[in-house]
């Protein structure tokens, strides 16, 4: 990484750390953000994430080869990684949250289409998605209206109790 | 062995059992209720499951929500820890439907022992000593004299239908017994819209011992001596200890002998805890059984050596006791457990909130079983206990002073314990006597108020 680039990293983490930004992902390409700030609660995972003092060192170390800081996602309980909440950098999207444990399926069956695409607009009370728990198909209802703006689980994936669904803009 | 046990429980007892399983290579799955997202059990297990909200129905005491963790998680077995759903059968049948091993009895056997009635039945036959009790309704005051005459007094009535004192008289003679038997009758015919009877002898001063058995998948059952745990506030117990100054060898031998050739009946397998009622002249009456481990195992690890929850897990994992336990028991010096409860110490209200220093003690015969730590929280919805202090010491003299050295150095700040009340019942003059009984707290309650006036 040449001088520039790394004053430019430099600044950025300096950025961060006046922001109170606990961890910080970025790709190029279109710009894609991620930004969790300090004094949120910890996800469940043993280990959490980057902290800024260890991106310092990294930083002051050795130059990093590509321009995207992710905070590695080091839990092995699938379920827990995604627990923390996805802000775009100016909105707070309402997040539907999962109300019982178990796996999401984002169609009714396998092959068939999904219960909603990015983009829909959907009800309160609108079906979204399935969590299966004990062999039970459990329909998770939307609990306001809006554009559905991101799928955050995935097909086949366990989820947890309380853990976000899908990011919905609301009316 | 398992490869992979999710533990269905919080606090302590959940940290006992996943550090067990970290010994014996297996791996652990932590469910938690939102209000215990920062606990300890979290924190030490390799996964960690998010089940509910804070409050145990709708999370630790969920059977649908546990099941699916299990499920997600693909674990071989469950370990319920005490409580919660540590006896409940149907959640054992559902273990069983859902092809996970649960850590425990069969949920046959647990709905037997758990039922008051059958469990003393059940003891009868094998010839355990039960508290001698009218099987069955006492129609008349006749009948009850004539009862009471073949006990022995004192005994007391009870309504069948009843509970929470009402429709209950204690009886010291035969003269009082007819308008005991009326008073009671009309009582529990008012309150429960039910005025049968029926009748125990009463125990004036009781002592509560216990024995701790193990049991294999393979028919085998052992004794693992006893605990006394008289020092009871509103039947909770505040202290236990292994072993009981009052119980013979002789005793101990042949109870012991008995509880397993009745354990062997029933077809008992794992970890289990036979109650008992001493009374003033050391006769033991069998009153019920836990079939879980208990808060207390601890003072029995103590003074026998054995790892009382990995014995549970190599039992669920096929083991014979032969393997897990090879030699004969012995006792070996005298233990003593200390419950530290969120309370008041004198006034037993609750104390949440978050403790702002934590100062565990150790050293020398000094275990502490704790699942807090200094920034932690206690949360309002679950139990108060936070810790158990559990001492050592070649006999209770050392244990007792062991045990006042250890209070003194355990600090705890930002909430109120009870760690101030362990501290004068040690020092207590009947306690270190060992003149006590299930009544003994209510008794220096009183001293205690007196001393103050």
């Amino acid at each position: 990484m040449d001088g520039t680039k790394m004053q430019e990293l430099r600044e950025l983490v300096e950025f961060l750390k006046a922001n109170d930004i606990a961890e910080f992902d970025m790709e190029q390409e279109d710009l894609k953000v991620r930004i969790k700030f300090a004094g949120e609660p910890a996800p469940a995972a043993a280990s959490g994430g980057i902290d800024l003092a260890q991106l310092s060192r990294l930083m002051a170390a050795a130059p990093v080869a590509a321009s995207s800081v992710a905070a590695p996602a080091a839990s092995p309980s699938a379920a827990a990684a995604s627990a923390a909440p996805v802000a775009a950098a100016e909105e707070k999207l309402h997040e539907v949250k999962s109300p019982i444990v178990g796996t999401f399926y984002e169609s009714p069956a396998p092959g068939a289409s999904s219960f909603v695409q990015i983009g829909d607009q959907v009800e309160v009370g609108q079906v979204l998605c399935i969590v299966e728990a004990m062999k039970l198909m459990n329909e998770i209802e939307s609990d306001v209206a809006g554009e559905v703006v991101k799928r955050i689980a995935t097909s086949g994936q366990p989820v947890e109790y309380g853990q976000p669904l899908f990011a919905i803009r609301p009316r | 062995m398992f490869r992979k046990v999710l533990i269905a429980n919080r606090g302590e007892i959940a940290l006992r059992v996943i550090s067990a399983c970290k010994e014996l290579g297996i791996r652990t799955v932590a469910v938690y209720s939102e209000a215990d997202r920062n606990s300890l059990h979290v924190k030490f297990a390799d996964e960690a499951i998010c089940i509910g909200p804070p409050r145990s129905a709708e999370s630790y005491l969920n059977v649908p929500a546990v099941i699916s963790a299990a499920e997600i998680a693909d674990v071989d077995a469950i370990h319920p820890g005490y409580g919660l759903l540590s006896e409940n059968a149907n959640f054992a049948e559902v273990c069983r439907a859902s092809n996970i091993k649960f850590i425990g009895p069969p949920p046959e056997v647990t709905r037997m022992m758990g039922e008051k009635s059958t469990a003393r039945q059940t003891m009868k036959k094998a010839k355990v000593p039960i508290l001698p009790g009218s099987d069955g309704i006492i129609a008349n005051e006749g009948e009850a004299l004539e009862w009471a005459k073949s006990v022995g007094y004192p005994v007391i009535l009870k309504a069948v239908a009843g509970g929470g004192g009402r429709g209950m008289r204690i009886c010291r003679s035969p003269e009082e017994l007819p308008a005991l038997f009326n008073q009671a009758s009309t009582e529990a015919a008012n309150a429960f819209g039910n005025g049968d009877l029926y009748m125990e002898k009463f125990i004036e001063r009781p002592r509560h011992i216990e024995f701790q058995v193990l049991a294999d998948e393979h028919g085998n059952v052992m004794s693992l001596g006893e605990r006394e745990c008289s020092i009871q506030r509103r039947h909770q117990k505040l202290i236990e200890e292994a072993p009981s100054l009052q119980v013979t060898p002789k005793q101990r031998e042949e109870l012991g002998k008995t509880i397993k050739k009745s354990l062997e009946n029933i077809g008992y397998w794992n970890a289990g805890t036979i109650e008992f009622l001493m009374d003033e002249d050391g006769k033991i009456y069998f009153i019920e059984m836990n079939t879980r481990i208990q808060v207390e195992h601890c003072v029995t690890e103590m003074v026998t050596g054995v790892d009382l929850v990995k014995a549970q897990l190599r039992i669920a994992a096929g083991e014979k006791l032969s393997s897990i336990v090879p030699g004969p028991i012995e006792i070996r010096g005298h233990a003593i457990e200390c419950r530290i409860n969120a309370e008041h110490p004198e006034k037993f209200t609750p104390s949440a909130g978050r403790i702002t220093a934590f100062n565990v003690p150790g050293g020398n015969g000094v275990r502490v079983d704790t699942a807090q730590y200094a920034e932690g929280v206690v949360p309002p919805y679950y139990d108060s206990m936070i810790a158990k202090l559990i001492c050592h010491g070649k006999d209770r003299e050392e244990a007792m002073n062991r045990m006042q050295r250890a209070l003194s150095q355990f600090v705890v700040q930002g909430i109120h314990t009870t760690i101030p009340l362990h501290q004068r019942i040690f020092a207590d003059e009947e306690f270190r006597a060992g003149r006590f009984d299930t009544k003994f707290m209510e008794r220096f309650l009183e001293r205690q108020k007196e001393e103050q006036a």
